[in-house]
C-alpha cells in the first residue's frame, strides 16, 4: 500500500500586530495509511518557544477521537521540521494527561515520539521518509487499547504489553509485531471464560496483497491459567498459525497447536468474524494420552458430574469436521484405550478401533474391547459393531463373554433424546456357571447355572427395563426373576426392582452353602416387589414355604437356634427345649415364613393359618412331624431389617455349635 | 443475615420445600427409599453448594436446575469442581423430579413436577440468593 503523507497547508497567517508573538499554523488534513488527523492548528508563543497542537479529529484503526490537544513546552519549528519537547496531551473526555515529545519533517516525511503516562507506560515511534514505521511499546496497558478493540472493555482485560511493532510500505505492505503480555486476564460476566496471570509470547506478521491481509504468526502461553467453561487450563500450550484475512472472513490455512499429553492438534477452517461464525473448520488430534486429556478435557465435558471417578487410559486420536457452525463430521480412533467409573466400578479395556460419525448419513463402529469388569465379575473380550446415525446408534448384536457364559444384547436400538438415551432391545444370558459366579462375588460355593431370556429391554432416561425372565437353576431347583426394572442406574438412588420366584430349593444345599445349620427338606419362595437400593433390600413382601410333595423333612439342632437367634433376645423362640437337647434333627412337617419389608421394619408371620397353641401373638415358623418333633414359634412380629441381616450375618459368621442349655 | 446463618436457613428450605411440595400436591408420595437416597445426597451436598449459593455464584434457574450465575468469585482452578457440583446437583434433581413421578404413578408428571419444585425452591430461597425468573437474574 503506496503511504504519502499529504499535509495540506491550508492557511499561514500572522494574527494583528498586537499579537505578533503569536503564530497559528492550520495544517488542515493529515492522512497516513495508518491515521488521518483532521483540522490540525498549531499555535505558537515566539516568545515563550512554546506551542499547542490541537486536532479537532483523529482516526486511526477504525476509531475517531475528537479535540486532540497537545501543549508543547518546548516547541521549535525550523525550516523543515516542527519539534515538540516536554509536551502533554489531553486526552478529550479524561483527566489523564500523557508526556510526549515529537519531532515532525514534513518535507522529508520522518517522524518520531515518544509518549509516557505517568503510570510508566512508554511508546516510542518513529516514521521513515520511506513510510516504515517502528514503534516500541513498553509496559503498556492493554486496557489503552479498549478505544479501537471494545471487546477488551467487555471481556476486562488486563495485562502489560512489551511489544515492538514495525510497519513497511514497499514493495506490499507489511507488519510485524513481537512481545510479551505479562499480568493478562479477562473474563466474561459470568466467570464462565476467563484468565488470570497470563504471560504470552507473541510474534506475529502480516503481508497486505489482493486486497487482503497474509497473516501467520507464533503464540507461546507461558504463564498463567484460564477457565474455558468446562476446561480449566494450565500455561504451556503453544500456538502456531498462519492464514488470511480480507474485509470480515478469517483463513485458517493452518494451525499447530502443541499441548502436553497430546502428540498433534492441527486446525484450518473459514471463519466470518462480524458476526463471529465458520463457514468450513476442521481438526485433527493425533496421539492424545488419554490418560493426560481424559481428565482434564474429556470428562468436564462428557460427564462433568462424574469426573472425580472417571479413569483413562490409552491413546486416541480424531478429526472434527465443521459447516456452518454445526458439527458435521468426527472420526475416532482408539488405541489400547481404556476407561472406567470407580464410583460405579465398571470399567473397559483396551479398546481398538474406530469410531465414525457423520451428520447427515450413517456410519459404522467397529471396536474391539479386549475385555472389562463390573464390580467383581470380569468380562471377557469382544467386539462391538454398531451403526451410528445422528444421534441413533443400532447394535444387531453384541455378545460379552461373563466367565464361562455369555451376556447377549440384540437388535439394540437407542436414540439420544435431551434427558437421555431411551430405546429397545433383547437380551439373552447364556449359562453361567454358579459356582464360578458365586466365586467371583464371594459368595458361599454353590451349583447351578445361571440363564436368562429377556426378550424386552426397554432404556429411558433413568430406567432400565428388562420384560423377560431371569433363571438360575441352584440349589437343585430355580430362581425365577421378572419384571426386572433397573431405575436411575448411575445415580445416587440407583435402586432395581423385580420379582422372585423361587421354587423346590434343596434346603440341604441351601443351609449348607450358607453354614446355617442343616434343614432337610425342599422349599418355595415368592418375593414380589423386592426393591433393592444400591443392592440393598430396601422394600419387599416375601414369602417362605415347604414346597409340596413328598420328601424328607428333618431340621437339625443348630439350624433351629440359628432361626432362634434371629429373632433377638425380646423375640426368642418357643422351642420346645426339652426335646432339643436329646437329639441331633428333629422332623417337621412345614416350614413358612413370611417379612413384609417397609421402613426399614420387616413385618414377620408364620405359616398361613398355623395357631402356636400357646399364649401371645406368637406365629409357627416350624410345625413339628414325625419323630421326634418340634415346633418353632416367633413372637416378635416386627423386626428391625438392618439388625436382623446383622444377626443373620453373625450367626452365618460365627459357624460355632450352638449350646443347648 | 450472616453465612452460616444463611446455610442454615437453606437447608431448612431444602428440607420444607419437599414437606410444602407433599402438602401442596396432597396425598402425594414423597417418601421412598430412592427419594431419601436422593434427598440425603443433596443435603451432603448442601455443606458445598450453599457458600456459593451465598455469594452469588451460583443461583437457582427457573427450570428446577441449580445454574452459575457468576463464578468470577470462584478461583480459576476451582470452577471446573464447581461445574462438576452443579452438574451432579442437577443429576440429582432430574433424578428427584423423575422418582416423585414414578412413585405416584404418573411418570408423565415429571414436567409438573419440575415445574413446581422450580417454583418452590425459588418462593423458600434466603434472603440473598439469586434467583432466575423471566426477566433474568434476580436477589432475592
Amino acid at each position: 500500500m503506496p503511504v504519502a503523507w499529504l499535509p495540506v497547508l491550508l492557511g499561514l497567517f500572522l494574527t494583528g500586530a498586537a499579537d505578533a508573538a503569536r503564530l497559528d499554523i492550520e495544517l488542515g488534513r493529515i492522512e497516513h495509511a495508518a491515521f488521518t488527523a483532521e483540522n490540525v492548528r498549531v499555535t505558537l508563543n515566539l516568545v515563550q518557544a512554546t506551542g499547542t497542537l490541537s486536532i479537532a479529529r483523529f482516526s486511526a484503526l477504525g476509531r475517531v477521537w475528537a479535540d486532540l490537544r497537545l501543549h508543547c513546552s518546548e516547541f521549535a519549528v525550523a525550516a523543515a521540521s516542527i519539534e515538540c519537547g516536554r509536551g502533554t496531551l489531553t486526552l478529550p473526555g479524561s483527566r489523564e494527561t500523557l508526556d510526549v515529545q515529537f519531532a515532525y519533517d514534513p518535507d522529508a516525511g520522518t517522524a518520531r515520539a515518544q509518549v509516557r503516562s505517568a503510570a510508566g507506560e512508554l511508546v516510542r515511534a518513529g516514521l521513515a521518509s520511506s513510510g516504515e514505521f517502528r514503534a516500541v511499546l513498553s509496559d503498556v496497558a492493554i486496557g489503552r487499547f479498549a478505544e479501537v478493540m471494545p471487546q477488551l472493555a467487555e471481556w476486562q482485560a488486563q495485562g502489560r504489553l512489551n511489544a515492538q511493532i514495525d510497519y513497511r510500505p514497499d514493495p506490499s505492505a507489511r507488519i510485524t509485531a513481537s512481545g510479551r503480555l505479562h499480568g493478562g486476564g479477562f473474563s466474561s460476566a459470568d466467570g464462565l471464560q476467563a484468565a488470570e496471570g497470563l504471560g504470552i509470547e507473541f510474534d506475529v506478521r502480516g503481508m497486505f496483497r489482493e486486497g487482503g491481509w497474509d497473516w501467520g504468526g507464533r503464540l507461546a502461553w507461558g504463564e498463567g491459567e484460564a477457565y474455558l467453561h468446562p476446561i480449566y487450563l494450565a500455561a504451556g500450550p503453544v500456538l502456531e498459525a498462519e492464514g488470511r484475512l480480507q474485509g470480515d472472513r478469517l483463513t485458517l490455512g493452518n494451525a499447530k497447536l502443541a499441548l502436553e499429553g497430546v502428540d498433534a492438534i492441527e486446525a484450518r477452517g473459514d471463519f466470518e468474524l462480524d458476526p463471529l461464525r465458520v463457514r468450513r473448520a476442521a481438526i485433527s488430534v493425533g496421539g492424545a494420552d488419554l490418560g493426560r486429556i481424559g481428565p482434564d478435557f474429556i470428562a468436564p465435558v462428557l460427564a462433568p458430574a462424574r469426573a472425580a471417578t472417571l479413569r483413562f487410559a490409552g491413546t486416541v486420536g480424531g478429526a472434527a469436521a465443521f459447516v456452518e457452525d454445526r458439527l458435521v463430521g468426527l472420526d475416532l480412533s482408539f488405541d489400547d484405550a481404556a476407561v472406567a467409573m470407580d464410583d460405579v466400578d465398571v470399567g473397559f479395556g483396551p479398546l481398538n478401533g474406530r469410531l465414525p460419525w457423520r451428520a447427515d448419513s450413517p456410519t459404522d463402529i467397529d471396536i474391539a474391547v479386549g475385555g472389562g469388569h463390573w464390580q467383581q465379575l470380569t468380562l471377557g473380550a469382544f467386539a462391538l459393531a454398531a451403526r451410528v446415525e445422528g444421534l441413533s446408534i443400532e447394535v444387531p448384536r453384541l455378545a460379552v463373554p461373563v466367565l464361562d457364559g455369555r451376556l447377549i444384547l440384540g437388535d439394540l436400538a437407542l436414540r439420544r433424546i435431551a434427558a437421555g438415551w431411551t430405546g429397545r432391545g433383547n437380551a439373552t444370558i447364556e449359562p453361567v456357571s454358579m459356582a464360578l459366579l458365586a466365586e467371583a462375588v464371594g459368595l458361599p460355593p454353590m451349583s447351578g447355572v445361571l440363564s436368562a431370556s429377556l426378550p424386552g429391554l426397554r432404556v429411558d432416561p433413568g430406567e432400565l427395563a428388562l420384560d423377560g425372565t431371569l433363571v438360575v437353576s441352584v440349589f437343585d431347583g430355580y430362581l425365577r426373576a421378572t419384571n426386572l426394572r433397573w431405575l436411575e442406574p448411575f445415580g445416587v438412588a440407583s435402586h432395581l426392582f423385580v420379582d422372585v420366584e423361587a421354587r423346590s430349593l434343596d434346603l440341604t444345599q441351601l443351609t449348607d452353602a450358607f453354614a446355617f445349620g442343616s434343614i432337610t427338606g425342599r422349599l418355595d419362595a415368592d418375593v414380589r416387589g423386592l426393591e433393592l437400593a444400591r443392592w440393598r433390600p430396601v422394600r419387599f413382601a416375601a414369602e417362605l414355604r415347604s414346597s409340596p410333595g413328598r420328601y424328607p423333612r428333618r431340621i437339625s439342632q443348630r439350624a433351629v437356634q440359628n432361626i432362634g437367634a434371629l429373632g433377638g433376645p425380646g423375640a426368642a423362640m418357643a422351642i420346645q427345649r426339652g426335646f432339643l437337647g436329646f437329639f441331633e434333627t428333629f422332623g417337621y412337617s412345614e416350614i413358612g415364613l413370611s417379612c413384609v419389608l417397609r421402613d426399614g421394619v420387616c413385618a414377620m408371620d408364620g405359616i398361613p393359618g398355623a395357631r402356636p397353641g400357646t399364649p401371645g401373638d406368637g406365629f409357627v415358623i416350624v410345625r413339628g412331624g414325625g419323630i421326634p418333633a418340634l415346633n418353632v414359634i416367633g413372637y416378635n412380629r416386627r423386626v428391625d431389617w438392618d439388625e436382623l441381616l446383622e444377626r443373620l450375618q453373625r450367626v452365618i459368621a460365627t459357624n460355632v455349635p450352638p449350646v443347648i442349655e | 443475615m450472616n453465612a452460616p446463618k444463611q446455610i442454615r436457613a437453606a437447608l431448612g428450605a431444602v428440607l420444607m420445600c419437599f414437606a410444602l411440595f407433599a402438602a401442596a400436591q396432597g396425598d402425594l408420595e414423597i417418601n421412598t427409599p430412592a427419594i431419601a437416597a436422593i434427598k440425603q445426597s443433596m443435603q451432603a451436598r448442601h455443606a458445598q453448594l450453599g457458600p456459593l449459593f451465598a455469594s452469588g455464584a451460583i443461583g437457582l434457574s427457573r427450570d428446577g436446575n441449580v445454574a452459575v450465575r457468576d463464578a468470577s468469585g470462584v478461583p480459576l482452578a476451582q470452577r471446573a469442581q464447581v461445574n462438576a457440583l452443579i452438574s451432579s446437583e442437577n443429576a440429582d434433581r432430574a433424578a428427584l423430579y423423575r422418582e416423585i413421578a414414578r412413585a405416584n404413578g404418573r411418570p408423565d408428571w415429571e414436567s409438573d413436577v419440575r415445574a413446581t419444585f422450580a417454583q418452590r425452591w425459588i418462593d423458600r430461597a434466603p434472603a440473598g440468593w439469586w434467583v432466575q425468573r423471566n426477566g433474568g437474574w434476580s436477589q432475592k
